[in-house]
């Protein structure tokens, strides 16, 4: 509508983690402003681990977040390993894929059940649709426990976890441990089903831009940990190149940097990995994919969590193929995986809940000398504040209400975690 | 074969022992520990700070007892008995009372509306003097401690009768 004059302020948009504002403004029909304005003060993570001992590294990152801490702390593992030539068994990358399924599974069952789907349903928060669908809300806290106990059993700590270390663990499941885990995991493929089921029913916004999409990946399996960068528009990178994929730069307005790759900006998170490595997903996943009619590329932002709810699925499932490996090879204890030199500089990189996750480590001596983490949250603001600018003229002629909604529930699909995302949604009407 | 005890009471301690007299709850569980050993239909749950998942530790026991530091506006070590059903799921306009309020208010209003809550629902409150970023208590709460541990040993024994 031409003459249409709006503006968004919303002050510390609720239901995402860390604090931000978004700002629109928009003045007879053209757009003046429109910002994801990112107001959460760095944390200086990358400077408190110069200094300290290369071992203290994944402790001192896996508190960046309490819902990615795994997903740091491998990263973490990684970068440092690299760094100091430290080869994994082939039990601990089992037990590390295994255990960051637990965190992918805590992760997206919160973001989908908790902070989307009272959006979707009308109801302002949980606690209302605890209240006219208790059934649901407990299935959600079913499996968040789940994902929870299984990250307990395997790396010694629900949140934190305080067993990984460089080159291995220091603590291993017991074969009950891991048949016990199994079998709820197979319990909870019910809970699975009713989740994609809700999902069915849900209607989120059908809006799509094009953007280009980046995540890890490899030939022969769905990948979180390890892999190279690659990306929707093309290229293939190995992680020690992240830098000429991430591009960082600072905005005024933005307490967190911004990146960009090929285009103006990139996406990462659930529907990068979608679309970048559907053929690797597990067969239940894709079968889900397809009733919830994603087939890649999909490229509408709010589908971000329709495509976490496909990856609940291949996690479940193929936490259950990693249970009957460990099973059939038995767990044994084993001491870490040693270094094989004491100075170094490592890249290591996952692909958490969020998205691609960067660690760089240089290391001298046994020490850390420098440290660089970027984290996923950083490497989608660009694409949302693009998404927010295509979206407003398309929806000028709703309610002022409705358009704060619409913007909110744009910047929740990508499930951001701000606090982390600061190193280095005011909807203002004017 | 043995059936699973009746969850009669838990005693729930909320609280951050890294940030000085926020760790008054875990200290009374503490006390409370090393004090007898409880029966089986007594449970005893270091809760840290409150979650959504904290109303699933209360859910199944007929009475919950929680413990916490939080803002009464009172001197220093003084502790209340209240009832959390009239302070935090229907007191929205009061004070804010503990550092985990936000935390714990939306985890029991998430347990009442899925009606996982135990009947009685009792928290123990100390006021703090300093909840710094430090560990230790400090004087006028520990004799506040000792003085919730005995009172929650009495609450419990009477209980029983």
């Amino acid at each position: 509508m031409a003459n249409a004059s709006v503006k968004v302020d919303v002050h510390h948009i609720t239901r995402v983690e860390g604090h931000g504002n978004i700002v629109v403004d928009v003045q007879n029909g053209e757009l003046k402003q429109c910002d994801l304005q990112i107001v959460e003060t760095p944390r200086f993570i990358e400077s408190m681990l110069r200094g300290r001992p290369y071992g203290e590294s994944s402790h001192l990152t896996s508190r960046i977040c309490g819902i990615c801490a795994v997903g740091h702390a491998t990263a973490s593992l990684r970068a440092t390993e690299k760094a100091l030539g430290v080869e994994p068994s082939e039990q601990t990358i089992l037990l590390r894929k295994l255990n960051f399924h637990g965190e992918m599974l805590d992760s997206h069952v919160l973001h989908t059940y908790m902070l989307v789907a009272p959006d979707a349903l009308g109801v302002g928060s949980v606690i209302p649709l605890a209240k006219s669908a208790p059934e649901v809300v407990l299935r959600a806290l079913r499996m968040k426990k789940l994902a929870g106990d299984l990250c307990a059993a395997l790396c010694g700590r629900h949140t934190h976890p305080i067993a990984m270390t460089v080159g291995g663990f220091t603590h291993f499941p017991s074969k009950a441990d891991l048949e016990a885990l199994r079998k709820r995991l197979v319990d909870s493929r019910k809970d699975v089903e009713d989740t994609v089921n809700l999902f069915l029913q849900l209607k989120l916004p059908a809006f799509e831009r094009e953007t280009e999409y980046i995540a890890l990946h490899k030939d022969d399996e769905y990948c979180f940990i390890d892999g190279d960068l690659v990306s929707t528009d093309g290229g293939k990178w190995p992680v020690e190149q992240y830098r000429s994929v991430t591009n960082e730069y600072l905005v005024q307005h933005s307490s967190a940097k911004h990146t960009k790759n090929q285009r103006a900006s990139y996406m990462v998170g659930a529907l990068a990995r979608f679309n970048v490595s559907y053929e690797q997903l597990h067969p239940k996943a894709k079968e889900a994919a397809r009733a919830l009619n994603m087939k890649p590329k999909v490229i509408n932002p709010y589908l971000n969590t329709v495509a976490q709810v496909v990856e609940i699925v291949h996690c479940v499932e193929d936490a259950i193929v990693l249970c009957d490996k460990l099973l059939k090879k038995g767990v044994t204890w084993e001491a870490p995986a040693k270094p094989a030199r004491l100075s170094g500089e490592g890249v290591g990189s996952c692909d958490v809940p969020r998205g691609t996750l960067f660690h760089n480590y240089t290391i001298h001596d046994g020490k850390v000398t420098g440290a660089n983490c970027i984290i996923p949250t950083g490497q989608n603001l660009a694409n949302v504040e693009l998404d927010m600018r295509a979206l407003v003229p398309t929806i000028l002629d709703r309610t002022q209400e409705q358009i704060t909604l619409a913007l909110e529930m744009l910047v929740r699909a990508y499930d951001p975690c701000i606090s982390c995302s600061a190193h280095l949604l005011d909807v203002r009407f004017e | 074969m043995s059936e699973a005890p009746r969850r009669r009471i838990v005693i729930l301690a909320l609280g951050n022992p890294l940030r000085g007299d926020d760790g008054a709850g875990p200290e009374v569980l503490r006390g409370l520990a090393a004090e007898r050993d409880w029966p089986a239909d007594v449970a005893l749950i270091d809760g840290g700070t409150a979650g959504l998942e904290t109303s699933l530790s209360l859910s199944g026991y007929e009475r919950a007892i929680l413990i916490d530091a939080g803002e009464l506006r009172l001197p220093p070590g003084s502790w209340r008995r209240l009832d959390a059903r009239q302070v935090i799921l229907q007191g929205k306009d009061g004070p804010t009372l503990t550092l985990h309020q936000a935390g714990l208010a939306e985890a029991l209003q998430l347990g009442e509306a899925l009606g996982i809550l135990p009947a009685e629902i009792i928290l123990y409150v100390i006021q703090p003097e300093n909840i710094g970023w430090e560990q230790g208590l400090s004087e006028p709460v520990q004799a506040a401690v000792a003085a919730v541990r005995a009172a929650v040993v009495d609450e419990i024994l009477a209980s029983e009768d």
